[in-house]
This record gives structure tokens, C-alpha cells and sequence, in this order.
């Protein structure tokens, strides 16, 4: 609430109903993400007790990548959301976005987590038909959670608070725009099993052991989740980048943020050729 | 895991908590270090065991009672079993001892209540409804 009412933001006008909406819709984000914690905290201690293996790996590395990812995608909209006029704030499109987020993000890890204590795959499982149902289901459960982050994105860019620092509003704008993109992107190449077929890896050995310390990709070939990885987090790194720059480089935002949006683009491309031809990240 | 450590460890946990709440003062620090600290922790070891133990069990499941029999023949399984108990009998311990603090009983009468939710979960609930049922039902005749 504070990060909403502290503003300056003249809110004099607004009817209770619409200021009620705008905390509700930071409210759900905040509740999203203590919910990630909330499965993140027993989920990092069954990982150091449980020694049931999928694909060679722990079945709680899955869920705690995806808790953390998670974690990290509510505080980034948390952090953006009070950047956004107050009244467009108090409006349904936010409320909706938000609810679309965080319902998405919670029924996401909700169902990565159970797969994870059954034992079983939560993603590229279709041994059953209510799995791969769910994995259907989660699919369309994931584009919502981006698109949801790519209105935020359009709000923030064409509706923002007089008082926004220009370098965090236009890199939360554009990193949250073409991080959505891009994720929708590379998540649909992924998914979609044309490239080097079903799963995530082309070419190389079909496992994550002996991948990438903490991140688990494929060091003998490519690995499609590289680029997905990097598309995701330019929703972080671009408003990271316009943070910085309003406070070091406060003349030169605008071609800074336009620097880093041609980076991450090239970063995400070069990534995803690279998984494409079967090489791997490093 | 050894669950011939984790079982004795989690019920002198919470017999440490009820001789707290039965004896110690009843400070907002005091229950929400049970609710939140004790009964946090009981409840992280409950959730953990499941996350790493429930799904494992072939043929378990709530829906009758051979699939229940067969869970609880899991260890894991039964110490989280155990320590459902545990926790939510001294949750509903917390929540009694507040409300008869609410309605002024003394603790020398709420001492039994507590005891028997402890040892007996349900059937101290019971008490404590019944009693404050009474109690309201004859303050109302009266007045």
C-alpha cells in the first residue's frame, strides 16, 4: 500500500472504489510473490532431504527455479506499478493485469511443485491425459502471466506518473514490452518441439547433469532455455539499466535505454541461433 | 532420514510449547512466538515431510480407509501424521487460551481445558464450547 500512497501523485478525485482497486491490484502481486516463498522455504529443504531424481537431476531443482523466477517477476512489477499515473492505476485494465499475474504465478508454482512431490515431470509430460492436460494448461497459464507483464509494460510507457524518474519508466516500459516478446517468443520455439524435438535441448547429451552449474543447461549442445532465460530477465535488466542511468547518467537516459534494448535484442538472438545450431551456451 | 529422531524431537517441541501456554504468561511476544515460531516450524517439518514422502506411498490416498492404512504405514508419512497433531492441537491450545483470557476465566480452570486439547485435541474444543455455551446461555438468563 505505502508503495502506492506515499507518492505525491495527487489522488483527489478518484472514487473510494477506484483506490480500493489500485491497492487490491498491488495487493495480489504482494500475495503472489509471498506465495512463492511459501512453497520456495519447505521446497529448498526437501531438496536437500529427498533423493528422487528426474532426468538425473533433483526433482526440486524445477520448482525452485521457477519459485525464484517467480519471485523475482512480482517484485519487478511491484517495483514498476506505482510508476503508472494514479488514476490509470485505479483503473480495471491494471486490476485485471495484476489479478491475471498473480492467479497465473500461483497456479503456475502450485502445480510445478505438486508434479515436483509426486515425483513426476511438470513440463514435456504427456505419459498421462490429465498431465498433459496440465502441461496444456500451464502453457496458457504462462502467456497470460507475460502478457499480463506487456500491459503493464504498454500502461507504463503511454500512461506513467508525472513523477516517474524518466530512465525507470522508460526501461521498466520497454524491458517489461520486449521481455514479454521475447519470452512469448522463445517459449513458443521451446515448446513447440520443432527444433531438435520435444524438450528444450537440441543435439548433445538429453540431460541436465553435468549442465551449467545452478542454471542446468546443456554444455554438450544447444539448449533452448538460454534465450528464453535472457528474454525473460530483460524485464529486470532493462529497469535495472534506466535505474542506474537516472542516477549516474542522468543526461544521457534516452540513448542508454535505447542501447540496452539492442543489447538484450542481440543477446536473446545470438542465444537463440547458438541453441538452434546445437552449440553450447559456454 | 531418521525419523526415530525427528519423532521424540517434535513432541518435546511441542510439549515445551504447552507447558508455555499453560503456565507461562500469557504476552502477545509469548503466542506469537508459539504460533509463529513453534508452530511455524512444526508446520515447515509437516509440509516438508509430505512434499518428500506423501507421493512415494503406492496405493495411498484419503479416499477410504485402506488407502489411509496404507499411508500411515510410510514413516515418513506417519510422523508428518504425528506432527499434524501436534501442531494443530496446540494452534486450537492458543486459540482457547486467548478467547478464555477474552471472557476472563481464571487459568487454574482453563489449565484442564488446555490439558485435555493437548493430550485429547477435539474433545478439549468441545469442553471449551460447551462451557462457554453455558456460560453464556445462564449470564443471559440472569441478566
Amino acid at each position: 500500500m505505502t508503495m502506492i500512497f506515499d507518492q505525491t501523485t495527487p489522488l483527489a478525485g478518484l472514487s473510494p472504489a477506484s483506490l480500493l482497486r489500485a491497492a487490491s491490484a498491488e495487493r495480489l502481486l504482494l500475495l503472489a510473490l509471498g506465495f512463492q516463498i511459501a512453497l520456495a522455504v519447505p521446497s529448498l529443504i526437501a531438496f536437500g532431504i529427498d533423493d528422487r531424481l528426474l532426468n538425473g537431476i533433483s526433482v526440486w531443482i524445477k520448482p525452485l527455479k521457477f519459485q525464484l523466477s517467480l519471485v523475482v517477476m512480482m517484485a519487478t512489477l511491484l517495483w514498476l506499478l506505482p510508476l503508472i499515473d494514479a488514476r490509470t492505476l485505479a483503473s480495471r485494465g491494471i486490476w485485471l493485469a495484476a489479478f491475471t499475474a498473480a492467479a497465473t504465478a500461483i497456479g503456475e508454482i502450485a502445480y510445478i511443485t505438486l508434479q515436483a512431490a509426486r515425483g513426476r515431470a511438470s513440463h514435456f509430460n504427456n505419459s498421462t491425459p490429465i498431465e498433459a492436460t496440465m502441461y496444456g494448461i500451464m502453457g496458457i497459464g504462462a502467456a497470460l502471466l507475460v502478457l499480463s507483464a506487456l500491459v503493464i509494460g504498454i500502461y507504463l510507457l503511454t500512461r506513467p506518473s508525472p513523477f516517474a524518474p524518466t530512465g525507470l519508466r522508460l526501461g521498466g516500459g520497454w524491458g517489461l514490452i520486449l521481455g514479454a516478446i521475447l519470452t512469448l517468443i522463445t517459449a513458443f520455439a521451446l515448446g513447440s518441439g520443432q527444433i531438435g524435438g520435444p524438450g528444450h535441448w537440441v543435439g548433445g547429451v538429453r540431460t541436465d547433469v553435468g549442465g551449467l552449474p545452478l542454471f542446468g543447461w546443456s554444455q554438450t549442445g544447444g539448449d533452448l532455455r538460454v534465450p528464453h532465460f535472457f528474454a525473460t530477465h530483460i524485464m529486470q535488466a532493462l529497469p535495472i539499466l534506466g535505474f542506474v542511468l537516472d542516477r549516474y547518467l542522468p543526461g544521457q537516459v534516452r540513448i542508454g535505454i535505447a542501447a540496452g534494448v539492442l543489447a538484450s535484442f542481440a543477446v536473446v538472438t545470438a542465444t537463440f541461433v547458438q541453441a538452434v545450431r546445437a552449440m553450447p551456451f559456454l | 532420514m531418521d525419523f526415530t529422531q525427528l519423532f521424540p524431537s517434535a513432541s518435546s517441541a511441542a510439549m515445551l510449547g504447552w507447558l508455555v501456554l499453560i503456565l507461562a504468561p500469557r504476552r502477545p511476544i509469548v503466542m506469537q512466538s508459539l504460533r509463529l515460531g513453534l508452530i511455524g516450524l512444526l508446520s515447515l517439518t509437516y509440509a516438508v515431510l509430505i512434499f518428500v514422502y506423501f507421493f512415494r506411498v503406492e496405493g495411498g490416498g484419503f479416499g477410504s480407509l485402506a488407502e489411509v492404512r496404507t499411508l500411515f504405514l510410510n514413516d515418513g508419512v506417519l510422523v508428518a501424521g504425528w506432527i499434524h497433531y501436534l501442531a494443530f492441537d496446540l494452534f486450537v491450545g492458543t486459540w482457547i487460551a486467548l478467547e478464555a483470557d477474552r471472557l476472563g476465566w481464571n487459568r487454574v480452570v482453563q489449565a484442564p481445558i488446555l490439558v485435555v486439547t493437548f493430550m485429547f485435541g477435539p474433545i478439549g474444543l468441545l469442553l471449551f464450547f460447551i462451557m462457554r455455551a453455558s456460560q453464556s446461555a445462564l449470564t443471559t438468563a440472569k441478566a
